[in-house]
């Protein structure tokens, strides 16, 4: 089956990375814009990562057949460096209503400060505007208070909840998230945030309704290969093959189509790797052994 | 002529939205849009165009090449054709306010955008106004934005000085693109293209990895003892497709005492060998060679 991995920075990630995603059958990512592990300095840096992340990113992507999107926004935690983000802000349209741009995001809060409060705020109106989807990041620290918060806020800038997105959610959180009708997002990170475990015992308790899994990878710790490891684990332990279609496929398919930047039919075909963007050895995705035997540990 | 022309190839390919789009777009444009505003109307052509071939009739790619010799739109997709129609649509185009905006705009571009972008040059006036911009889009490490502005177009060829036209056929060599779409490239075939494209045939040989088949496009008459041995040498041990591209190579370059020794038996190599002979070995005489060419349709 082929898999959707809808938050992962393949801008931090290798080659080998995106050989071993195409042949572990992931078809298509969201990259979403963050932050660079270190602060950012100047406007300039934003541009040149947003401008990386529609073009050469893209492009990246392309030439292991698989369809990369973004989603364009002012993170929370450099929103607190409250001069650069609203220069930020003023060219947030520059690059936000691009093609493959499908959601504002990710966004939200980091600490829960009023400069982090007003970017936010910001970035919700111009997606409201520009009838886009928000993907909300939820913070570390103070996540449950975090996340109701960054709904509540959503609700009040008039986005509707069926185009919110709320990512890094756990069992404390997902009751809250869903209620509220927006879509509850898992990131399967080893050490950290949730295990594949957890996981499927989460989609066995609520369902697969509005549940969308992803990796969440960057330049950290992390999996690339979280989607379909935990899709095998689900399969391994009875979760029904519907249920594991819908949270590492079709609900982030539904979820960020509302963009109306996916082409959907496109996406459902076996991934044609373009001849003209391909590296001039056409075999780079042959003998690859992916690692997906083995669920990512709590 | 071309912008009545590419007007009319895009109306007949736009949805009902999308002609609302362009109806509402032209008159933002005429009210002055640019900046960010010209960028937001670029930007948005993704909702209203897909990355569609377009599907040209032999009627449609005969009236490109009337339009403008060396010019074709047989590679652009739909959302190019509509995004080209925008830049094309601007009151501004001979003035210092599109030349100023049209560089912003790379600045803020996606690939797809970058490629219109760059698509629009060759039919812009006072196209000397582009030359960095067009010999930058060389520069670039994705084959999309390189052959926007390196195939199918009078515009390199033109404007390009030496540096940046030999660097732009032996780019387009390295990339194995399909070099017969190089408009111009038989009247450029100078010296120093010769023996560049030798050299890399000689570091090829060394790698022991196999010849692009645009290398025989790249042999003008110069060079002769060095042309004459890499015909020969690599003669026995060439695939068909290479024999049929080397016999119109050899003519090429001057070759034809060479040419007559070949004698190919194959029926594949044949018509090529018959027609380098008669004098017929223009780089149009390649294009059935590059049967995956699939960017070409």
């Amino acid at each position: 089956m082929q898999y959707f991995d809808p938050h992962i920075h393949m801008s931090s990630r290798t080659t080998d990375d995106y050989q071993n995603m195409a042949a572990a059958g992931i078809r298509a990512v969201i990259e979403p814009a963050f932050w660079m592990g270190q602060p950012r300095t100047n406007v300039g840096s934003f541009i040149d990562y947003f401008a990386s992340l529609v073009g050469w990113e893209r492009f990246r992507a392309s030439q292991f057949g698989i369809a990369h999107y973004c989603t364009i926004g002012i993170n929370s935690k450099e929103a607190n460096n409250e001069g650069l983000a609203r220069e930020a802000l003023e060219i947030l349209p520059n690059f936000a209503l691009k093609e493959g741009v499908v959601a504002i995001g990710e966004i939200g809060y980091d600490e829960i400060t009023p400069a982090e409060e007003y970017v936010y705020q910001r970035q919700l109106e111009f997606a409201v505007e520009h009838d886009m989807v928000v993907m909300v990041h939820s913070p570390h620290r103070d996540k449950k208070n975090g996340i109701i918060r960054s709904i509540d806020v959503a609700r009040e800038a008039g986005v509707p909840m069926n185009k919110l997105v709320i990512d890094h959610n756990n069992e404390e959180t997902v009751d809250d998230v869903l209620n509220s009708g927006a879509w509850a997002a898992f990131t399967i990170y080893p050490n950290t945030k949730m295990g594949s475990e957890r996981m499927v015992e989460v989609v066995r308790k609520y369902g697969p309704e509005r549940i969308i899994v992803d990796s969440s990878a960057d330049w950290g710790v992390s999996d690339p290969l979280s989607v379909p490891k935990t899709a095998n684990l689900m399969r391994e332990r009875g979760i029904d093959e519907k249920a594991i279609e819908l949270s590492c496929w079709g609900n982030a398919l539904a979820a960020y189509a509302q963009s109306g930047q996916i082409d959907e039919e496109e996406l459902a075909k076996p991934a044609v790797i373009d001849q003209r963007q391909s590296y001039n050895d056409n075999t780079v995705l042959r003998g690859q052994q992916p690692r997906v035997d083995e669920p990512v540990p709590n | 002529m071309v912008r009545e022309l590419l007007t009319e190839l895009m109306e007949e390919r736009l949805s009902d939205n999308g002609r609302i789009f362009w109806n509402k777009a032209q008159s933002e444009l005429q009210e002055g849009a640019e900046g960010q505003g010209f960028a937001k109307l670029l930007a948005l052509a993704s909702r209203y165009a897909k990355r569609q071939p377009l599907g040209l009739t032999e009627t449609e790619l005969a009236a490109a090449e009337g339009a403008l010799p060396g010019w074709s739109p047989r590679a652009w997709n739909r959302l190019e054709l509509l995004r080209v129609n925008l830049i094309l649509a601007r009151p501004d185009l001979p003035g210092d306010s599109f030349e100023r905006d049209f560089e912003a705009q790379f600045r803020f571009a996606d690939e797809g955008e970058t490629c219109a972008l760059y698509r629009s040059i060759p039919l812009l006036p006072q196209g000397e106004r582009f030359v960095w911009r067009a010999t930058e889009a060389c520069r670039t490490n994705m084959q999309t934005v390189f052959e926007a502005i390196a195939l199918d177009s009078p515009y390199p060829v033109t404007h390009f000085d030496d540096t940046a036209w030999n660097q732009l056929v032996i780019k387009a060599l390295f990339l194995d693109c399909p070099l017969y779409r190089v408009s111009g490239l038989d009247q450029r075939l100078s010296p120093e293209l010769t023996r560049m494209a030798l050299d890399w045939a000689e570091e090829r040989h060394s790698a022991g990895r196999a010849y692009h088949l645009g290398l025989w496009l790249c042999l003008g008459p110069h060079d002769e003892a060095r042309v004459l041995r890499l015909l020969t040498d690599h003669w026995p041990s060439a695939s068909e497709t290479e024999r049929a591209a080397m016999v119109l190579a050899a003519e090429r370059a001057g070759q034809q005492a060479w040419l007559a020794s070949v004698e190919p038996q194959d029926p594949e190599v044949l018509p090529y060998w018959q027609n380098a002979k008669e004098g017929r070995s223009d780089q149009t005489q390649f294009a059935p060679l590059f049967a995956d060419d699939h960017s070409a349709q």
